[in-house]
């Protein structure tokens, strides 16, 4: 009998919850935390870590090499500018989204997780804006992080902190809008390309080889063929268009190579990209609906 | 209000017809539902939850349409698939925090429910490894799991021992039944095997080929097959004798009689029996037929033979 009692006191039996529930809105915020942080690894085995984190910190070098140049004196030396950085690490960018994109989607799949996410009452949309969601501001952290990084490092470095903000304050707006956009766009293209197959490494080739074939290519045929069919295949690239459309919002001259030789007013690259990242995340929406379980 | 209401319930694969005019009405408890691999219980489990349009009919589940209120049902319900859906990379504990957040539990409050329901699931230190190094078993107590962590009206189990050895089964099913009978949760199991429906569920659906078998209480299939098992201190076959004279079926052997549950309630007779053969009562108990026993008809008349 004493041994039944003591017994129930420490199992409390099943309980109810009658806690609050939250909103559609945290669920899905719930979701994009999670994809967040297992874009860099973590709460992950350290092995997923090293490849986002990794290419993190390559990304951020030009930044922190211009700082160490910037502070050993030479006044006006810019090797790395603001309007140059993507350009510089845009291989960094394209390794990014190769490696990360598979890694939101594909996992979902492979590990059939995916039917538990929708035998909630998260709805598809939702599901697959979350992961873009994701997608894109661990972007950010590639696009964004280094260009401050560099920013403040600049100020910091030279002889007037309030006298360099006040001389490059403008370069903030097109800093953040191109880091953004940026983002935006090579996730929407990374994410329906890793949404096509569960398997990690057709997805990361599926993504890598579009990207290197298309600059060749373009460039090709901008080059070689002198009208507007061949200027035109500047469309064909993807990280041209995100160059043409990155100087545009700088406000920034290309200075050489294809996209000069395309001579198209940035303006076009920056609709261009915003066309295809719409439609991209439009038939990724398509494909998680449309998808059965 | 039943909890789950189907009418004329069709699902049309291409060349296929997975779910043929299905008319089902269950009320809360615990449920079974039969059938052999291929007869559409995932089918059925896939439309009820409303991720699957039907092509044609009708579903209702806790009062809701499947068509148009699948999200407020997914919101209420659990499931748990048959096939593997864990991350091998993810520990136990964390995954099953990340899915009842996404069930719109707080974050505080998903981490303490998901203790407490990794608990019950009989899921203790493992919780902190990383969930590929689990046991089938385990597998399948994550699954349930995740099922039942935002407390849920009703749960959805699509063939919940598969692949488990007879323990561990046996363990499955109890924590099936607990799940019904003292957490106060519905639940719709599957499975191809009769005799863990019939250890666990009150009622009962039996599909095959996308058609409806029967359906009905546990209890009802097997109440009219059943017999009662009297032990006496005395002479057996001389009680049954009494009571075969009182109109009852029964037969006795040593100190055991068996009696008949197709007639009358035979328990006051036999109370009337041995109190006037003045024999003294050890044991009385119910012996069902097993469900098994009933869908093989001609084993079912051979019971029915030996009582």
């Amino acid at each position: 009998m004493s041994e039944r009692a003591a017994g129930s006191i420490f199992d409390l039996g099943y309980r109810r919850y009658e806690g609050r529930r939250l909103g559609r809105r945290d669920a899905v915020l719930a979701l994009y935390v999670h994809g967040l942080r297992a874009s860099f690894g973590l709460g992950r085995r350290t092995r997923s870590k090293i490849f986002p984190i990794g290419l993190a910190i390559v990304a951020a070098v030009p930044a922190v090499v211009q700082i160490m140049i910037a502070s050993l004196g030479a006044e006006g030396l810019d090797i790395f500018r603001a309007e140059d950085y993507y350009f510089y690490i845009e291989i960094i960018l394209v390794l990014f989204v190769a490696v990360i994109a598979p890694e939101l989607l594909g996992r979902d799949e492979r590990h059939a997780t995916l039917s538990l996410y929708f035998s909630r009452g998260l709805s598809r949309s939702e599901y697959a804006w979350a992961r873009y969601g994701a997608m894109a501001t661990a972007l950010l952290a590639l696009t964004l992080l280094p260009q401050a990084i560099m920013f403040l490092g600049n100020a910091l470095v030279g002889d007037s902190f309030t006298g360099y903000f006040k001389d490059e304050w403008r370069q903030i707006g097109p800093i953040v809008a191109a880091g953004v956009l940026i983002s935006l766009f090579l996730a929407s293209i990374g994410l329906i390309i890793a949404a096509q197959t569960p398997r990690r490494a057709f997805a990361t080739v599926g993504i890598l080889a579009p990207f290197l074939l298309l600059t060749f290519i373009s460039s090709a045929l901008v080059s070689n063929i002198d009208n507007i069919v061949g200027r035109l295949g500047i469309f064909l690239n993807p990280l041209a268009v995100m160059d043409g459309f990155t100087r545009w919002l700088f406000n920034a001259e290309s200075d050489g190579g294809p996209l000069m030789e395309a001579a198209f007013a940035g303006g076009w690259y920056f609709a261009f990209a915003l066309a295809l990242a719409t439609i991209a995340v439009a038939l990724l929406l398509r494909h998680y609906q449309r998808r059965s379980l | 209000m039943p909890l789950i209401e189907t009418r004329a319930l069709t699902k049309q694969y291409p060349g296929v017809m997975a779910l043929n005019a299905l008319d089902i009405s269950v009320e809360p408890g615990v449920i079974g539902l039969v059938g052999a691999n291929g007869a559409g219980k995932s089918t059925l489990i896939k439309i009820l939850l409303g991720l699957l349009p039907p092509t044609r009919g009708t579903a209702s589940v806790l009062d809701m349409d499947v068509r148009t209120e699948g999200r407020a049902i997914r919101d209420l319900v659990g499931y748990m698939p048959e096939h593997d859906c864990l991350p091998p990379d993810l520990s136990a504990t964390e995954f099953v925090a990340h899915l009842a957040q996404v069930s719109g539990l707080p974050r505080v409050a998903a981490r303490e429910r998901t203790a407490e329901t990794l608990r019950h699931v009989g899921l203790y230190e493992e919780r902190y490894r990383e969930m590929g190094g689990y046991s089938t078993g385990m597998k399948q107590r994550v699954k349930l799991a995740q099922a039942l962590v935002h407390d849920p009206q009703l749960i959805f189990l699509d063939e919940p021992t598969n692949g488990l050895d007879p323990a561990g089964r046996d363990e499955m099913l109890d924590l099936v039944k607990r799940t019904g009978r003292e957490f106060g949760i519905a639940v719709l199991m599957s499975s191809h095997l009769l005799g863990e429906i019939e250890r666990v569920c009150d009622s009962l659906v039996v599909i095959d080929g996308g058609k409806l078998v029967r359906s009905g209480e546990v209890a009802e299939f097997t109440a009219t097959l059943g017999s009662l098992e009297v032990e006496v201190e005395g002479d057996a076959a001389a009680l049954a004798a009494a009571l075969i004279e009182r109109g009852f079926e029964a037969r006795g052997e040593g100190f055991v009689a068996h009696v008949g549950l197709n007639g009358d309630d035979p328990y006051d007779a036999i109370r009337d029996c041995i109190v006037a053969m003045e024999m003294g009562l050890v044991r009385l108990e119910q012996r069902r037929q097993s469900l098994e026993d009933i869908f093989r008809p001609e084993s079912a008349e051979a019971v029915r033979e030996r009582v």
